[in-house]
């Protein structure tokens, strides 16, 4: 590369886009975090995760959460979902104060998590029945969120006869069908390869497109964040803290071809910048000593 | 020639390192490993230059001032028996010696007496061959078998006597027939007869009975009626069956919920498992006493034994197969608003459920090994009586059946178990990478038949 594109900053925004932002900060807070902390208390001394912690995420919002490895991101929405203690701090649900996991927020879990022995029907039926629901509308209403994610031609099948991708759908489904209020996705397509990846992407647009849900979204992926986001939440590790917290300027509705957009490079340059620093890699060296392990006369390169 | 070729490299190699044999193969080894024993059991007992330390006698004989009685069908050492023909062939020449020199000692009676024993000693032979029935064989009759084997008019089909003692038998014949054609205890002989020189033929010892010696006594002894205290092997069989079935009821019956309680809640774990850890190290054999003082006689202490050797095992298998399931399944239960008892009924017993079958399967094999402790316990029954009382006669044959059959009793519930598995448990992947065989669909649908009527197929 010889000559670097000038990317615009990732901070403009077009008329659309700001103004999109502007309602979106005027709807009500469906999730309000403060002062949110987590210690691990090992043998070894206790390890400060997440420390004090304040998010506001508005209905119908999509947020992703990145953050180089070991910044406490799974920690965060774990907590969020009641499968974690809190160790300071609050969270309020739509004004109220919530404790421990329940159905009023949903998780998708990297590994799928579907339950083996059911149906992908009765998996999706799960939910609703835990929940004191019964009778053929459970049945109807399963169906109608397994059309939504397109499996109908599956709602019979094992999960075991499942794709990956057609699993975290199931997943998928099953955690939408409770009407959840916020949709924790915690990097719900990791296990995935690059193409089902870019597809499932596009689905979940979709779905979240036709569905009220508020999604928090936790990722490595910088692409797959900017893609899929309204707003990135960027953690830094050691103690886990909010490095930032970035509008995407990237106009709605999102297709593949933004990727090489100059908002989409400019966004992504930028989180580069903040989860992969130029000096924070001092211990790791950058090129490799080098050993000739081929013959003089062999130059490919 | 080609397609030949082509067929020949489909087949996997038969030696390849970590790599599976195809299924036609396997079934070849499959019957190879149990053919394999079989053959070495069936090349041991009938090749007689292998092995075969002993002579099994066909005919005996009583030495003169030795207390020690051999019969035919005992087992006497390759090394000791010569000596054994010897010395009878020694008695016989002093017989003779003493016979020519005129010098008979002893009273006429004792002589008759001594000669009627001669006479009878012919008897294993008469019934090998089937000259006579057990039930025919009296003095008369045998008295009238000697005639005819002196006269050669009976067929040797089974036991061939030797050419010794065919001379013995017409030269012992000649004076008997002088005195009375006919048996009578007052006209045998008053000179004494030639004993019969013992006779055998290579053996192996009695704890390893041939092949055949073993199906016939086994049918014999299955089809036998059971007779006042003596119940049939079958009657037997299903009393050893009820007192494993029992004990390994009971044990799954208490230790299941026990094991998936402890399994569930680290409460629990943590209060039973480390006494339940430290008691299933103590042999349950070793409570045999103490278990009878507690349950008394009859069945009750036997079951308990196989209880104790199997709960403790079960208990710490079952709880540790509830660890396994994937905790992340909690987790998605719990967020789909599922409470405690809900993740237990709805999560963890369906969800254990094949592991849990298994784990059973595998613990119903332990079960079967207690079986002969326990029931030798108290008052022997069962099987284990049958055996003990049989092989305490050195009837080995009669043993060897009642082993294989506890052998094939454990196997075969256990493949039975083993593959109902994957009719039971459709979900696993084991289950569906199977092909089902014509039962197994049968039976597939039997248990899953919503799976043909559903929304899809539009049956509904």
């Amino acid at each position: 590369m010889s000559e670097l594109i000038q990317l615009p900053s990732y901070k403009e925004q077009s008329p659309e886009v700001s103004a999109r932002f502007e309602a979106l900060h005027k709807r009500p807070v469906k999730l309000k975090v403060e002062g949110l902390s987590k210690t691990f208390h090992t043998s070894k001394g206790s390890v400060n995760v997440l420390k004090s912690i304040d998010l506001n995420v508005y209905r119908r919002e999509f947020v992703s959460v990145i953050g180089p490895s070991g910044c406490g991101k799974s920690t965060l929405i774990r907590m969020l979902a009641g499968l974690e203690t809190l160790s300071g701090g609050r969270f309020l649900l739509n004004d109220k104060e919530v404790s421990g996991p329940s159905a009023d927020r949903g998780m998708v879990f990297q590994g799928y998590t579907l339950f083996p022995w059911l149906s992908v029907k009765k998996n999706v039926m799960f939910g609703l029945e835990v929940n004191g629901r019964s009778g053929t509308a459970v049945e109807q209403e399963a169906l109608q969120w397994i059309e939504l994610v397109g499996l109908a031609r599956f709602a019979d099948a094992y999960p075991s006869q499942l794709s990956g991708g057609m699993k975290q759908r199931v997943a998928i489904a099953r955690a939408l069908a409770t009407q959840p209020e916020v949709l924790f996705m915690d990097e719900p397509f990791g296990a995935l390869d690059p193409h089902t990846r870019s597809q499932m992407q596009a689905y979940l647009l979709q779905i979240w497109k036709n569905v009220d849900v508020t999604i928090m979204f936790v990722t490595h992926d910088l692409d797959e964040a900017i893609y899929l986001s309204d707003r990135i939440l960027v953690l830094k590790a050691n103690p886990g803290e909010i490095h930032e917290f970035i509008e995407v300027p990237v106009p709605r509705p999102r297709t593949p071809e933004q990727f090489l957009s100059p908002e989409f490079l400019s966004v992504k340059q930028h989180l580069e910048e903040l989860i992969h620093p130029v000096s924070s890699n001092d211990d790791e060296p950058t090129d490799l000593p080098i050993v000739r392990m081929t013959s003089a006369s062999d130059n490919v390169e | 020639m080609k397609s030949e070729e082509i067929a020949a490299k489909t087949s996997s190699p038969w030696f390849a390192i970590r790599k599976d044999l195809d299924s036609k193969q396997r079934l070849i080894l499959s019957c190879f490993s149990f053919l394999l024993p079989i053959l070495i059991w069936v090349i041991v007992s009938y090749t007689p230059f292998i092995w075969h330390p002993d002579v099994k006698l066909q005919l005996s004989a009583d030495r003169t001032d030795v207390t020690t009685i051999y019969s035919a069908g005992d087992r006497l050492s390759k090394e000791f028996y010569p000596s054994f023909v010897e010395a009878i062939q020694s008695d016989n020449a002093e017989i003779l010696a003493a016979r020519e020199q005129g010098e008979v000692d002893g009273s006429a009676s004792r002589i008759r007496r001594a000669n009627l024993k001669v006479m009878r000693h012919i008897t294993p032979v008469v019934t090998a061959n089937g000259w006579l029935t057990r039930d025919e064989v009296k003095d008369e009759s045998l008295y009238g078998v000697w005639q005819k084997l002196a006269e050669g008019s009976l067929e040797q089909k089974r036991v061939q006597l030797s050419a010794e003692n065919m001379e013995i038998i017409k030269r012992n014949w000649a004076l008997m027939s002088e005195r009375s054609e006919v048996f009578d205890s007052k006209l045998l002989p008053e000179t004494p007869l030639e004993k019969l020189v013992p006779q055998g033929k290579p053996s192996n010892p009695s704890y390893l009975p041939s092949p055949h010696e073993v199906v016939v006594k086994g049918i014999q002894d299955f089809t036998a009626e059971a007779d006042g205290n003596n119940p049939s092997l079958f009657q037997r069989y299903r009393h050893s069956l009820r007192i494993v079935f029992l004990g390994f009821l009971f044990a799954a019956l208490v230790g299941v919920p026990l094991g998936v309680i402890c399994g569930t809640f680290d409460f629990f774990s943590k209060l039973f498992e480390p006494f339940i850890d430290f008691f299933r190290y103590m042999p349950a054999p070793a409570f045999s006493t103490l278990l009878v003082a507690v349950f008394l006689a009859n069945d009750a202490p036997k079951i308990a034994l196989v209880f104790v050797g199997t709960f403790f095992q079960l208990v710490l298998v079952v709880a540790n197969t509830t660890r396994q399931l994937d905790a992340s399944l909690l987790e998605a239960a719990q967020t789909l608003g599922a409470n405690k008892s809900t993740q237990i009924r709805r999560v963890i017993l369906p969800g254990i459920l094949p592991d849990l079958f298994n784990d059973l399967r595998i613990l119903l094999g332990w079960a079967w090994t207690w079986l002969v402790i326990a029931e030798l316990i108290g008052v022997k029954s069962g099987l284990t009586e049958f055996m003990d009382t049989q092989g305490r006669f050195r009837n080995f044959d009669s043993v060897f059946p009642v082993i294989i059959l506890i052998g094939v009793s454990g196997f075969v519930t256990d493949q039975i178990l083993s593959s109902l598995r994957k009719y039971l448990f459709p979900w696993t992947p084991e289950s569906s990478s199977k092909k089902h065989g014509f039962i197994g669909r049968f039976i597939y649908w039997l248990l899953d038949r919503k799976v043909y009527d559903s929304p899809l197929n539009g049956k509904v």
